[in-house]
């Protein structure tokens, strides 16, 4: 696959050289751990979604589920993202993982009695690796029965682990699940854990002939590992130090094992300073008018309901409603307003690594589908009508991108006056005896009505 | 000296004190400035929007001069001086077909057109149809829920009116050798007093047909409800010619 640097690019690459470095991990997961094909084009530039997407997740500390056949690499391509952005040795990711499945407890997920204190009369928590690593991973997250997948939100949510009276906060944390479709022995994931999740992308099938070549090249797992540094981070883990004095610690390893990876392998990971400048890069960077009034735009569409105020899963829109024709119509739920964080989050994510200096509507049209799948129940007759539909992607995310090229198709047509419109609201706002503009959208109705709640403050 | 408005601050409840000031949501649009760029449709719908509103002005004097008191008996003398009235205004603007057929939809819409009196609006249509540049005109009026009166009335020699959609009563008066189509239904009166040229009404037609015409032709694809006194002229209900023919009493029905 071929990168291609633009000017400006190059012109951020020269100031700080992190860009190039996580290209460069983009690349060696794509060349050499991870075959793929790219799936995704953003400004001229073919990309594979499930790379992308999940080097994103591990920058912004994330969210991502990754759904897909039986191997085709979901958990893999998280582990290898993990190892490289967080330096963590393969076998450590190994062990941290939590596997779904029926009999999974609160013990082995977040944490257990010690037993040895607990004889002697006291009380301690034994924290499990997963909720001590900043690299979480819970391989098929829909065999866990919706009953214990309640347990994994407060810690999936905030990073927040509670065990007995005890709690370990992560202040660095990212989160890849993955799932497998629909068969016998999975189940529903729940509502609320789903709408946690920033992202969801498919791990696909690479071609027969990529997937040939799989067969033949062995032992790529083991180039990520390190039996010592493993052995020595798995010490630190089960020490009985507090869990904060142990974060620099493991960190120390984590920077040995990433000067082994750049010395032996020539790809350099990502360290705790390096991560936290990227973040603070990212978080400088802000949308610009057309990417917010588009997202407000989307927005709109999926959570107005003329008729009863806003879009409620228990309540159905009739016949005949003047916004028939947006999505309002289409879909039975409301959007979070984890939606809009996770689309700026992304887009943020992305202008930053395209080396761009502001979030443009190209870079909220490229992550919004992968933000909205998850999130957007449609109607029955829109699943049967489009079912059928000749698509490359999961149904879901065919929904979400057909969705976000028909909304995005609106805003070409009426940016300008939605632009005035939100112009003559700020304008309203400051005090200035102005009428809202009209339009034939629901943002219109959504900006009149944010004016009149400022009118009768 | 006491202030009342002074003493009504200090009883400013403890909500209204510590209310913050609110969130502006549209903050980031705040120096958007917006550069219109004109395309030519703008420039279109302007020009249709100064012809629209001559119109109207001529429609609303028309109304001032000949419909005081918003009433307008329908007499020969007060068609006559009605029509004069509105020859004076339509002479004077340059419109297009397409412009009469959307005032017959103002006239609909309160906001454009506050008062639809259907006599002096169905001469008014009639005497911008025949001052009209276009040798053919069409009004697609099928979703219009008023039935024009009186549109047709003079339609000249070389005029060719094409209605789509029923029309009201006195269509086709006074017709002086145009042609009129009617693609539905219309009123009673049709054709009285036509001297010259030819209605083609393809549904049905009212009572009074022909009342008094001097000459010209009427066809009907649908029914004639009743003939009127007929001086001169034809009158055919489908192919078959009703008049002149087998000599009957005004309006009944044969």
């Amino acid at each position: 696959m071929k990168i291609k640097m633009n000017d400006r690019k190059v012109l951020v690459v020269e100031k700080n050289g992190y860009q190039k470095q996580v290209m460069g991990i983009y690349q060696f997961i794509s060349d050499r751990l991870y075959f793929n094909r790219p799936d995704i084009e953003i400004k001229g530039e073919a990309y594979n979604s499930a790379i992308l997407l999940s080097l994103l997740t591990g920058l912004t500390k994330g969210k991502e589920l990754i759904i897909g056949e039986p191997g085709l690499g979901k958990t893999t391509s998280a582990e290898f993202i993990c190892s490289l952005v967080y330096q963590f040795p393969l076998g450590v990711i190994w062990g941290s993982e939590v596997s779904g499945h029926p009999e999974q407890t609160e013990e082995k997920i977040i944490g257990r009695p010690d037993l040895g204190k607990l004889n002697r009369g006291e009380e301690d928590v034994v924290w499990t690796n997963f909720s001590q690593v900043p690299v979480k991973i819970v391989d098929e997250i829909n065999r866990l029965p919706e009953t214990k997948q309640s347990m994994i939100l407060d810690g999936v949510d905030r990073g927040n682990w509670e065990y007995l009276n005890e709690m370990i906060i992560n202040d660095e944390y990212c989160l890849f699940a993955t799932a497998n479709y629909q068969d016998g022995g999975t189940n529903t994931i729940i509502a609320p854990l789903v709408d946690r999740f920033d992202v969801i992308v498919e791990s696909r099938y690479p071609g027969a002939n990529l997937s040939f070549l799989i067969g033949k090249s062995r032992g790529k797992d083991h180039i990520l590992r390190h039996p010592k540094y493993e052995k020595d981070l798995y010490r630190i883990l089960k020490s009985k130090i507090a869990y904060q004095k142990k974060i620099p610690k493991l960190e120390e390893i984590c920077d040995a094992f990433g000067e082994h990876v750049q010395e032996t392998l020539g790809v350099k990971p990502l360290r705790r300073e390096d991560r936290d400048r990227i973040r603070t890069e990212m978080g400088s960077l802000d949308l610009d008018l057309d990417a917010s009034a588009f997202a407000r735009m989307l927005l709109a569409e999926l959570s107005f309901c003329d008729r009863y105020g806003q879009k409620r899963i228990v309540e159905n829109c009739e016949e005949g409603c003047h916004y028939t024709g947006y999505l309002c119509r289409q879909i039975k739920n409301c959007a979070s307003n984890r939606l809009p964080t996770s689309i700026k989050l992304f887009s943020q994510g992305l202008a930053w690594l395209l080396g761009d200096s502001e979030i443009d509507i190209e870079h909220v049209k490229a992550v919004m589908p992968f933000a909205l799948s998850h999130r957007v129940q449609w109607k029955d007759e829109i699943l049967s009508q489009k079912e059928k539909a000749k698509r490359d992607d999961p149904f879901q995310i065919f929904l979400a991108k057909e969705a976000v090229k028909t909304v995005s198709q609106r805003y070409r047509e009426q940016s300008d006056h939605l632009k005035d419109a939100l112009a003559l609201g700020s304008k309203i706002f400051q005090g200035e005896s102005l009428e809202p503009l009209e339009g034939d959208h629901p943002i219109y109705t959504e900006i009149k009505k944010d004016i009149r709640h400022r009118r009768n403050h | 000296m006491k202030n009342g408005c002074s003493k009504k601050k200090a009883f400013l409840s403890p909500q209204q004190e510590v209310r913050a000031p609110l969130i502006n949501p549209f903050e980031e649009f705040r120096a958007f400035q917006f550069k219109h760029t004109e395309i030519p449709l703008d420039q279109i719908v302007r020009s249709t929007e100064v012809i629209m509103d001559q119109i109207r002005l001529g429609y609303e004097k028309l109304l001032e001069e000949e419909a005081k008191e918003l009433v307008w008996m329908v007499q020969y003398n007060t068609i006559i001086k009605a029509y004069e009235v509105a020859e004076k205004y339509v002479k004077e603007i340059d419109y297009s077909a397409e412009d009469i057929e959307d005032f017959c939809f103002a006239l609909e819409t309160p906001q454009k057109v506050p008062y639809l009196i259907p006599g002096p609006a169905g001469i008014y249509i009639s005497a911008l149809c025949n001052y009209a540049k276009e040798e053919e005109i069409v009004l697609k009026l099928s979703e219009l829920k008023t039935e024009i009166n009186l549109i047709g009335f003079r339609l000249p020699r070389g005029k060719r009116l094409m209605v789509e959609g029923d029309t009201g009563d006195f269509t086709g008066i006074g017709l002086e050798g145009g042609e009129l189509l009617v693609e539905g239904n219309t009123k009673n009166w049709t054709g009285a007093g036509m001297r010259a040229g030819k209605i083609l009404v393809k549904k049905n037609i009212g009572l009074h047909t022909g009342e008094w015409m001097m000459g010209g032709e009427i066809y009907v694809e649908g029914r004639v409800r009743g003939l009127g006194n007929i001086v001169e002229g034809k009158v055919y209900e489908r192919d078959k010619l009703v008049y002149p023919g087998k000599a009957r009493f005004p309006n009944q029905y044969y």
